[in-house]
C-alpha cells in the first residue's frame, strides 16, 4: 500500500484519493447539469411567451428597479472570486483563511438576499405584484383616465396614491394596445425566477456555513479539498445563472422611453 | 491489489497531487474584473441602447462570455477532465434542443399551409 | 474446459450443503430494521426499492382492475364516472411514476452496477439511501392525495383544467411526483459517475455488459429530462395555488407551452422506462442461448442512439393539440427515426438465437415474451407517429393498447425477465423451475387478451378515458378485462413462489445460469462488498464470451443449466466455478 491508501480522507469504497475527486467532481457538474436543464426549462418558458409578447415584457421589465440589481451583481461575481480563493486556501491547508474567505462569501451572499429582500418589499409596496394587487391598481389608474384622448390622459394629474407604473402603463393599456395580462406574465417570470434564484442562494448560504463549520471543526484537511470544490462549483452555477437573469429580467426593458 | 498508476502531478510533499492545479490569485482577480466589466458593460450599453432589434443578442452575448469566464477559470474546466466537459457541454446541448424545437413550432405556427 | 483457471480457486467460497448456515452475505450481515433503513449498502437499497415497488405496482394494479371492471358494462359497471376519472388517473401515476421510472434502474441497476462493474458500491452510497428516503417521501404523498379523494386529471395533468376546473387534490399529487422526481435524477447521476469512474481494471468500455450501457443511456434521460418536467411541475402549482396565469390562456398563457415542457420529460421517460428493460433482455437471451450476442456495438450503441434521439420527437404527443404544421412533420419525421435504433435490438437479439443452444427457463421466456411483445408495441407506435392516421387514432384505445405493449409487454417482461434471472444472486435461493415457467405463459397469454381487444375498438374509435361507450364496443371491453383478470393472476404467480423460495427454495449456486457476468463471480447473496476484498476482480475478456466457455475474468463456466430442474439444482452445487464434469463430480 503506497501513501495514497492510508489517509483517513479516503472513503471505503474507492480505490485512491484520486478515483473520490474525480467521482465528486463529475458527481457535482452531473448535478450541476440538472441544474441547467431547471432553469432551462423556465428559461425555455420565459423565451416563448417573450417571442409571443415582446412590447408587454419590454413594459413591464422597465418597473422593475435596476440599481439594486446592479448592486447584486457586484455582489455576486464578488462572492465568486472569493469562494475559488477559498478552495485555494483549502488546498493549500491554510485552515484560517479557508474559513474567513467562506464567512466573506457567506456575507456577500446574504447581502444579496438582504438587498432582494428590499427589492421584494417595495414591489409589494408598489403592488406590482401579478393578481389582485395589480390588477386594482391598474384599474383604479385607468378609471381615472377613462375617456380620456392619449394626449389628455398623458397629462392628466393621478391622485398622489396613484403608484408610477400604474399612471404610465394605465395610459398604454389604453392607448397603445398593451395587454395588461401579458404584463403580469411578465411578473410571474419575474417572481418565480428570482424566487427559484433566492432559494438556490439561501441552499448555497447553508452549504458554505457548513463547509465553514467542517473546516473549524478540522475535518477539511487538503485530501478533503473536494467538499469546498463541491459547494463552490454550485455557487459558481447559482452566480452563472443571475448572469442570465440580470439582462432578461432587469435589462430588457433598461431604457424603455414611456 | 495491485498499485494503480502513480497520481498525476505527486510530488514528495504532495503525495496526492492536490496542488496541480493550484490557481493563482492575480489571474483569479483579472477574470474577477472582467467578469465585474461585462457585467456593467451590459448594464450600461443595454440602458444606452433601450429594447430593440440588437438588445437581446448584445445581451446574451456579454452573459455568455462571463458564464464562458466563470466556468472555464472559477469552475476549473480549464483543467481539463473531459468528462466533465462533456458533461458541462451536454447540458448546453440539451437546453440547445429544448430551444430549438419550442421555438420551431411557435416561429411557425401562424404559416398557413395551402 | 482447457482453459485453467488464471486466478487459481474461485472468489467465492464454496457454497456449503443444506442446511448448514450461508457464508456471511449482504444479507445476513444484520437482521434489525435499522440495519436496513440506515444502510448504504447498495444492494440493500436495491431491494428496499424492490419491496416498495412491488407495493406500488399492486395498488396501481388495483386502480386498473377498479378501471377494466367498470368497463365491464356500455354505461360503467361499478363506479361514477368521478371516480373512474380517479381511478384511471391513480393507476397512471402509480404505475409510472412509482413502478415503471424506478423499476429497473433502482433495483436492478442499484444492485447490479456496482457488481458487474466490479466495484464494491456506489459512487455515493449516501446519496442513495437518500434517493430512496426521498421517493418514499414523493410516493406518500401521491398515495395520500388519492387516498383522500384522489386526482382526476389523468396521469398527464393537463391545464387549464388541471389549474382551473379539477376540483381534486392536484397540488399534493404534483408535490409528489415532483419530490419523487430528485429521487429518479439521484440515481440516475450515482449509476453515471459509478460507471465513468469505479470500473474494475480491465473493465473497458467496450467490456462493458449491454445492461450496463442500457443503464448509462437511462440515467444520461433521467439526468437530463427529469429537472425540466420539475420545473413544469413547479409553474403548475404556482399557478393552481395563486391563480395566476402561466398556461391559462384567459390570463395570456399559453397551455400547449404545458405540454411541451411536459411531454419534453414524459417522452423520453418511456425510453427511461423501456431501455433498462432492454438492457436485461440483452444479457438473459445471450446467457440462455449460449451465444456470445450479436452485434455487441451496435447493441450498446442503439442504446445511446435511442437515448439522444428520443430527446427529439415529443410533439408527437400533440399533433392534433394545434401546433404548427411544420413542426408537426419535423417531429413526426423524428418520430420514425427511433424505429431504427430500436429496430437494430430487435434484430441483433433474433440474429443472438438464430443457431443458439436456447433453454427456456423462466427468465428466458420472459425474455422472448419482451421481444415479441415489444415488436408488436413498436410497430403500432409508427401509426401513432404518422401525422395522417394519428388524426384517427389520436386519444382513442389504440394509443391505450400501444403503449400498454410497449411499458407492460416491453417492461414489466423485461422487469419480470430480471427478476427470476437475478433472484438467486439477490437471495441465494432458486424459485420453482414450474411454476416460473407456467406463469411467464400465463402473462403472455393474459396480456394478450387483456391488449389486443383494444387495438381493435381502439382502430374503430373508441376513445381513451371515457367511461361510457357504445354498445357494440362491449364484447372486446369484457374480453379485455377478462384478460386483464387473467394477467392479474399471472402476476401474482410471482409474488407466491418467489416468496416460497426464500423459506424453502433450494439454495442457489453463485453461478447457477453459467452466466458470463462479473455478478456470477461472487458467492449467492453476494458478501458485503460484493467480491472478496483481497481478490477485487480484474477484467481479461469482452461480456458474453459463450462461445469460449469463459466468464468476464477469464475463467471457466459451469456446466449450462440444460433446463432439467434436477440437474439445475444440484448439479454444480459443490462448486460455483471450474469444470464440472460427471467425472469429477463423483471424484
Amino acid at each position: 500500500m503506497s501513501a495514497k491508501h492510508n489517509t483517513p480522507a479516503l472513503k471505503h469504497h474507492f480505490e485512491d484519493l484520486g478515483q473520490q475527486h474525480a467521482c465528486e467532481r463529475l458527481g457535482i457538474w452531473m448535478f450541476l447539469a440538472t441544474e441547467i436543464l431547471f432553469f432551462g426549462g423556465i428559461f425555455g418558458a420565459y423565451t416563448v411567451y417573450r417571442y409571443l409578447y415582446p412590447h408587454e415584457f419590454e413594459v413591464a421589465s422597465s418597473h422593475l428597479n435596476r440599481t439594486i440589481a446592479t448592486i447584486n451583481t457586484i455582489f455576486l461575481i464578488t462572492s465568486s472570486l472569493t469562494m475559488t480563493l477559498a478552495i485555494r486556501a483549502a488546498k493549500l491547508g491554510n485552515k484560517g483563511e479557508l474559513i474567513r474567505w467562506l464567512f466573506v462569501t457567506a456575507a456577500l451572499a446574504t447581502a444579496f438576499m438582504v438587498m432582494k429582500g428590499f427589492e421584494y418589499a417595495e414591489d409589494f409596496h408598489e403592488h406590482y405584484v401579478p393578481g389582485r394587487m395589480f390588477q386594482d391598481e391598474l384599474k383604479s389608474a385607468r378609471d381615472e383616465i377613462a375617456g380620456k384622448s392619449e394626449e389628455d390622459a398623458k397629462k392628466h394629474q393621478f391622485k398622489p396614491e396613484r403608484q408610477k407604473w400604474a399612471k404610465e402603463l394605465a395610459v398604454q393599456v389604453n392607448h397603445k394596445h398593451v395587454d395588461p395580462g401579458k404584463v403580469q406574465l411578465f411578473l410571474c417570470f419575474y417572481y418565480i425566477m428570482t424566487a427559484i434564484h433566492g432559494i438556490h442562494i439561501i441552499v448555497g448560504i447553508g452549504c458554505i456555513l457548513w463547509v465553514a463549520w467542517e473546516a473549524w471543526r478540522g475535518t477539511i484537511p487538503p485530501e478533503n479539498y473536494s467538499t469546498v470544490e463541491v459547494v463552490s462549483l454550485y455557487w459558481h452555477l447559482v452566480d452563472a445563472i443571475w448572469l442570465f437573469l440580470m439582462p432578461l429580467l432587469y435589462l430588457t426593458g433598461a431604457g424603455y422611453k414611456h | 491489489m495491485a498499485d494503480p498508476t502513480p497520481t498525476p502531478g505527486a510530488t514528495n510533499d504532495d503525495p496526492h497531487g492536490i496542488r496541480k492545479d493550484l490557481d493563482k490569485p492575480g489571474q483569479l482577480v483579472v477574470v474577477f474584473l472582467a467578469v465585474l466589466g461585462l457585467a456593467l458593460v451590459n448594464i450600461f450599453g443595454s440602458t444606452a441602447m433601450g429594447p430593440g432589434k440588437f438588445t437581446l443578442p448584445f445581451q446574451l452575448a456579454v452573459g455568455s462570455a462571463q458564464a464562458t469566464l466563470v466556468g472555464y477559470h472559477f469552475m476549473h474546466l480549464k483543467n481539463g477532465d473531459k468528462v466533465v466537459l462533456l458533461t458541462a457541454l451536454s447540458s448546453i446541448f440539451w437546453m440547445g434542443i429544448l430551444f430549438v424545437l419550442f421555438l420551431g413550432d411557435y416561429m411557425t405556427r401562424h404559416m398557413i399551409v395551402d | 474446459m482447457s482453459i485453467a483457471a488464471p486466478q487459481g480457486a474461485p472468489a467465492a467460497a464454496p457454497v456449503p450443503p443444506e442446511p448448514g448456515p450461508l457464508p456471511v452475505n449482504y444479507l445476513n450481515n444484520g437482521h434489525s430494521i435499522w440495519s436496513w433503513l440506515f444502510t448504504v449498502d447498495h444492494k440493500r437499497i436495491g431491494i428496499l426499492y424492490l419491496v416498495s415497488i412491488s407495493i406500488f405496482f399492486v395498488a396501481g394494479g388495483i386502480a386498473a382492475g377498479i378501471v377494466r371492471l367498470n368497463l365491464l358494462q356500455s354505461d360503467g359497471a361499478i363506479v361514477s364516472e368521478d371516480a373512474y376519472n380517479r381511478a384511471f388517473t391513480a393507476h397512471g401515476v402509480m404505475m409510472l411514476f412509482f413502478f415503471l421510472i424506478p423499476a429497473v434502474p433502482a433495483v436492478f441497476g442499484n444492485f447490479f452496477i456496482p457488481m458487474m462493474i466490479g466495484t464494491k458500491d456506489l459512487a455515493f452510497p449516501k446519496l442513495n439511501l437518500a434517493s430512496w428516503y426521498v421517493f418514499m417521501l414523493g410516493a406518500a404523498l401521491a398515495i395520500w392525495s388519492v387516498l383522500v379523494g384522489g386526482i382526476d386529471t389523468g396521469w398527464t395533468l393537463y391545464p387549464p383544467y388541471s389549474t382551473r376546473a379539477s376540483q381534486s387534490n392536484v397540488i399534493p399529487g404534483v408535490l409528489g411526483v415532483f419530490i419523487s422526481g430528485f429521487s429518479s435524477i439521484m440515481t440516475g447521476l450515482n449509476i453515471m459517475v459509478t460507471i465513468h469512474k469505479m470500473r474494475a481494471p480491465g473493465m473497458t468500455w467496450s467490456r462493458l455488459p449491454l445492461f450496463v450501457w442500457s443503464l448509462y443511456a437511462t440515467s444520461l434521460i433521467q439526468l437530463l429530462a427529469t429537472p425540466v418536467v420539475a420545473i413544469t411541475l413547479v409553474l403548475l402549482m404556482v399557478e393552481r395555488a395563486w391563480g395566476v396565469g402561466i398556461f391559462d390562456p384567459s390570463l395570456g398563457g399559453d397551455p400547449l407551452l404545458f405540454q411541451h415542457m411536459f411531454w419534453f420529460y414524459s417522452h423520453p421517460a418511456v425510453y427511461i422506462m423501456i431501455l433498462p428493460g432492454m438492457g436485461v433482455i440483452s444479457e438473459v437471451l445471450t446467457c440462455f442461448s449460449r451465444k456470445n450476442i450479436f452485434g455487441y456495438h451496435a447493441v450498446a450503441w442503439s442504446s445511446m442512439g435511442i437515448a439522444v434521439v428520443g430527446f427529439l420527437l415529443w410533439a408527437h404527443h400533440m399533433f392534433v393539440a394545434g401546433i404548427s404544421f411544420y413542426a408537426a412533420l419535423l417531429f413526426s419525421l423524428l418520430s420514425m427515426l427511433v424505429a431504427v435504433p430500436s429496430a437494430i435490438k430487435v434484430f441483433n437479439w433474433t440474429a443472438t438465437l438464430y443457431r443458439g443452444s436456447i433453454s427456456f427457463q423462466a427468465p428466458m421466456l420472459f425474455s422472448i415474451g419482451f421481444v415479441v411483445l415489444f415488436i408488436i408495441g413498436g410497430l403500432t407506435g409508427l401509426y401513432l407517429a404518422t401525422l395522417g392516421t394519428d388524426i384517427h387514432l389520436h386519444d382513442t384505445y389504440f394509443v391505450v393498447a400501444h403503449f400498454h405493449f410497449v411499458m407492460v409487454g416491453g417492461m414489466v417482461m423485461g422487469y419480470f425477465a430480471g427478476l427470476h434471472y437475478w433472484w438467486p444472486k439477490m437471495t441465494g435461493r432458486m424459485y420453482s423451475d414450474f411454476w416460473s415457467r407456467f406463469a411467464a405463459c400465463v402473462i403472455v397469454v393474459g396480456f394478450f387478451f387483456t391488449f389486443i381487444p383494444q387495438f381493435v375498438i381502439g382502430y374503430h374509435g373508441m376513445p381513451r378515458r371515457y367511461p361510457n361507450y357504445p354498445q357494440e364496443f362491449q364484447f372486446f371491453n369484457v374480453m379485455s378485462t377478462a384478460g386483464a383478470g387473467v394477467l392479474g393472476v399471472g402476476y401474482l404467480m410471482p409474488a407466491v413462489y418467489l416468496t416460497l423460495s426464500l423459506i424453502n427454495g433450494k439454495r442457489a449456486t453463485a453461478n447457477p445460469w453459467s452466466a458470463t457476468g462479473l455478478e456470477w463471480v461472487s458467492q449467492s447473496p453476494p458478501p458485503i462488498f460484493n467480491f472478496d476484498e483481497s481478490k477485487m476482480p480484474v477484467v481479461v475478456c469482452g461480456p458474453y464470451e459463450y462461445s469460449l466457455g469463459v466468464d468476464q475474468m477469464g475463467r471457466t463456466l459451469p456446466d449450462a443449466p440444460t433446463g432439467a430442474p434436477a440437474e439445475l439444482h444440484e448439479g454444480t452445487a459443490a462448486d460455483g466455478h471450474g469444470p464440472t464434469s460427471p467425472a469429477k463430480q463423483e471424484s
